[in-house]
């Protein structure tokens, strides 16, 4: 009967699996043992297995700082193994499997994985990379209200860029500390997919809004599409660069854009004064080429701001009443 | 030689019956002026001060609105008290104002009828040698000499213009007349020698008022003076010509009346700009103190042009947005004053006219006077790429039939040419 040992991390990940035939195996920090853990508190002599015949029996060698079995607090002696037993010894962990233990079902490539792939060709990341480049120097240049010249505003425009592929490589760079796939190039595509989908749903928005009056009541719709595209980036950044359940990965994406969105949200509440001296309105103004809804006339505007008179006189009447 | 003589003689003589007059009229007075304070309760200190004088020989005492104004919207923070020529200091009771002239009548206690002005019964005649009166800076009760050039042109409620110094202090204290009536009420400067006073016949109908029917509350009072007068004043300028005047290639109204002045300015000298902007702005005169951090009764209209074929279309309305943000209210009011502003946003297109705009308006409410607002529209033409027309106005104080009456003509006025 063979036996398959394990040694793993506290968080249960895999750091070496060996697997025996012989019916004595020897674990210790000594240098005769079978397997060899370097952690101090473990001793030179310090965990035996052995086979009965029938079971697996594994017993502490007097160990100083004992042997144990995952959520027990006795020391092990002729403890007989099962399959998946975990036991403690000093500060490291190591795992008992037989060969006949059950393994998840595996997972199929998920279609993603086409598209995954494509994005991290080197034409795709270049194209959006460039296309968001584009994106950010026309921003810039539309925010200056100077002439600008194309060397003016090269420089701003390649440091926008350079710190938005800051986000991909942070990612790629925890994924590589912490034993996976770090998949660089993969990060950068989908990332700067995601970062021109966002400008581009911001300037729909923008002609939606300039579109609109306040009179129309969907609006509220357009305010989902960034939180969805905030989302599905993160989704993505942790399907490549993680291994992780689909709901651990629900989970990680959902706080990302809470953490984002809420954060921002909370800042700009703090900000709000007790009392704006200021109106605050729907400042969108585009040029004409832009503009396809039709327009009210002056009886329609008036009869809609009238209900305005309403609104104030009441919040004032509110107002004084709490006083 | 003896001719010589005589005119010295006489020229001496008429310019010592100047300051003896003067003197006089001072001496003959001066039991009936006060001093007006407004202390604070709470530290028993006076906030503010100003000058009154006695109009009846029951104990009232006229003085300006803005004297007493902080008793009149705080009563329980403040207290108002007079100083008379003798020292003597003691409680008053504010009893009515006029708030659109800026005049309160005010109540002391007396034992024994007393000494008082007397309102004139006609207005001073152009260039009339007139007196002013007051404790300026608090340095002690003055005589000012000056003349009477008038009423202001630009002034919608009536201001006579006086020619002679009128400092802070002096609020709320009478000029009278070489007889001694009062002509009109110390209420505002403009600089040197140049001073505004209220009509003697403005007090004359607050007293008049006040004898026959007493306001029940000062609020009330002022909420319906204010009511009254911006319901004046909107009628007015809707019933007077509206010109139309051609700002690039705009076309905007303006109102022919005298207490709405127009001012222009553009960056035409500047031939390396980016864009071409002509701006033209009108307002009125003048605004209602209600105190010193409210302030209602404004208007202004302002117009904005701006032309560019030398950026593209895009950044050009990119820039007009700025614009907008920077959009503020007329007059100054504060939180316990006035609500938060409620707007709404639309394309409008006026069926007579020509120009899309994108359109904004605001309202909010008064809290302490029902039924008035404060309310501001802007526009931006947004039918060519190249150039575009701002149209913006903002009124305080009015009730909401008439600034919409105000919204539409407005809106149905400005165009392309």
């Amino acid at each position: 009967m063979e036996i398959i040992i394990e040694e793993i991390s506290h968080g249960h990940k895999l750091l070496s699996r060996h697997k025996f035939a012989p019916k004595n195996i020897t674990i210790g920090r000594g240098y005769d043992n079978d397997i060899i853990i370097s952690d101090p508190h473990v001793c030179a002599e310090h965990l035996q297995v052995h086979f009965n015949g029938e079971h697996w029996l594994v017993d502490d060698q007097g160990s100083i700082n004992g042997s144990f079995l995952e959520n027990s607090e006795d020391n092990v002696i002729q403890h007989q193994v099962r399959s998946g037993d975990i036991i403690t010894i000093g500060k490291s962990q190591v795992r008992f499997v037989f060969p006949n233990h059950p393994v998840s079902e595996s997972i199929a490539i998920s279609p993603f994985e086409s598209l995954i792939n494509l994005a991290r060709h080197p034409v795709v990341v270049a194209l959006s990379m460039v296309l968001f480049a584009f994106i950010g120097g026309w921003i810039i240049n539309l925010n200056n209200a100077n002439e600008v010249t194309l060397t003016q505003m090269l420089v701003p425009t390649i440091g926008l860029t350079l710190g938005f592929t800051l986000w991909p490589a942070g990612i790629a760079l925890v994924s590589h500390l912490t034993k996976h796939d770090a998949r660089f190039w993969t990060q950068m595509g989908i990332s700067f997919i995601f970062f021109n989908l966002m400008w581009l749903s911001d300037i729909f928005e923008n002609i939606v809004h300039f579109n609109t009056s306040s009179n129309s009541s969907m609006l509220w719709l357009l305010a989902i599409i960034p939180l969805l595209l905030a989302f599905c980036l993160f989704w993505l950044n942790c399907y490549v660069g993680f291994h992780m359940t689909l709901r651990r990965r629900n989970v990680v994406a959902s706080s990302l854009v809470l953490l984002l969105f809420g954060g921002s949200f909370i800042i700009q509440m703090s900000k709000q004064p007790d009392f704006n001296p200021r109106p605050r309105f729907d400042t969108t103004i585009m040029s004409p080429v832009f503009l396809f809804a039709p327009s009210s006339d002056v009886e329609t505007f008036v009869s809609d701001a009238s209900k305005l008179f309403e609104k104030v006189t009441k919040s004032a009447e509110d107002e004084a009443n709490k006083e | 030689m003896k001719a010589i003589f005589a005119l010295l003689l006489m020229c001496f003589s008429t310019l010592s019956s100047a300051t003896e007059q003067a003197e006089e009229i001072f001496k003959q007075l001066a039991p009936s002026l006060y001093q007006i304070r407004l202390i604070d309760k709470a530290s028993g200190e006076k906030s503010s001060i100003g000058s009154g004088f006695q109009i009846s020989s029951d104990g009232l005492i006229a003085t300006n609105y803005h004297v007493i104004s902080g008793f009149a919207r705080h009563p329980h923070k403040y207290t108002i008290e007079y100083l008379d020529n003798k020292g003597h200091k003691a409680a008053l009771t504010l009893k009515s104002v006029d708030v659109i002239n800026d005049l309160a009548i005010v109540q002391r206690d007396v034992s024994k009828p007393m000494p008082f002005f007397e309102i004139a019964k006609k207005a001073p005649t152009k260039g009339e040698e007139l007196y002013s009166l007051g404790n300026p800076h608090d340095l002690g009760m003055i005589v000012v000499p000056g003349t009477y050039n008038g009423l202001k042109n630009e002034s919608f409620n009536d201001r006579i213009h006086f020619t002679g110094s009128v400092n802070s202090g002096m609020s709320g204290g009478p000029v009278v007349n070489k007889n001694t009536e009062v002509v009109g009420i110390n209420v505002a400067t403009s600089g040197n020698q140049i001073g505004f006073l209220v009509p003697h016949d403005k007090l004359h109908a607050l007293y008049l008022e006040y004898k026959q029917n007493p306001p029940k509350s000062i609020e009330q009072q002022m909420a319906a003076q204010l009511m009254r007068n911006q319901e004046k004043l909107i009628t007015t300028i809707l019933n007077s010509e509206w010109q139309l005047k051609q700002l690039g290639r705009g076309l905007i109204p303006t109102i022919d009346v005298p207490f709405v002045r127009c001012w222009g300015e553009s960056n035409s000298d500047k031939t390396d700009a980016q864009i071409m902007a002509a701006v033209a702005n009108c307002d009125l005169d003048e605004n209602t103190y209600i105190s010193s951090d409210f302030f209602t009764g404004s208007l202004e209209m302002e117009y904005r042009y701006m032309e560019s074929d030398k950026i593209g279309s895009t950044k050009f309305y990119h820039i007009f947005e700025r614009q907008l943000n920077q959009v503020a209210p007329g007059n100054l009011a504060g939180k316990d004053d006035v609500t938060d502003y409620q707007c709404h946003h639309d394309l409008v297109m006026p069926q007579t006219s020509n120009i899309n705009n994108k359109a904004v308006f605001c309202t909010r409410a008064y809290k302490d006077f029902p039924a008035l607002y404060d309310v501001l529209y802007i526009a931006i033409s947004v039918d060519h790429e190249q150039y575009a027309l701002l149209s913006h106005f903002t009124i305080s104080g009015v009730a909401q039939e008439t600034s919409l009456a105000f919204l539409a003509k407005f809106m149905e006025s400005v165009s392309w040419k």
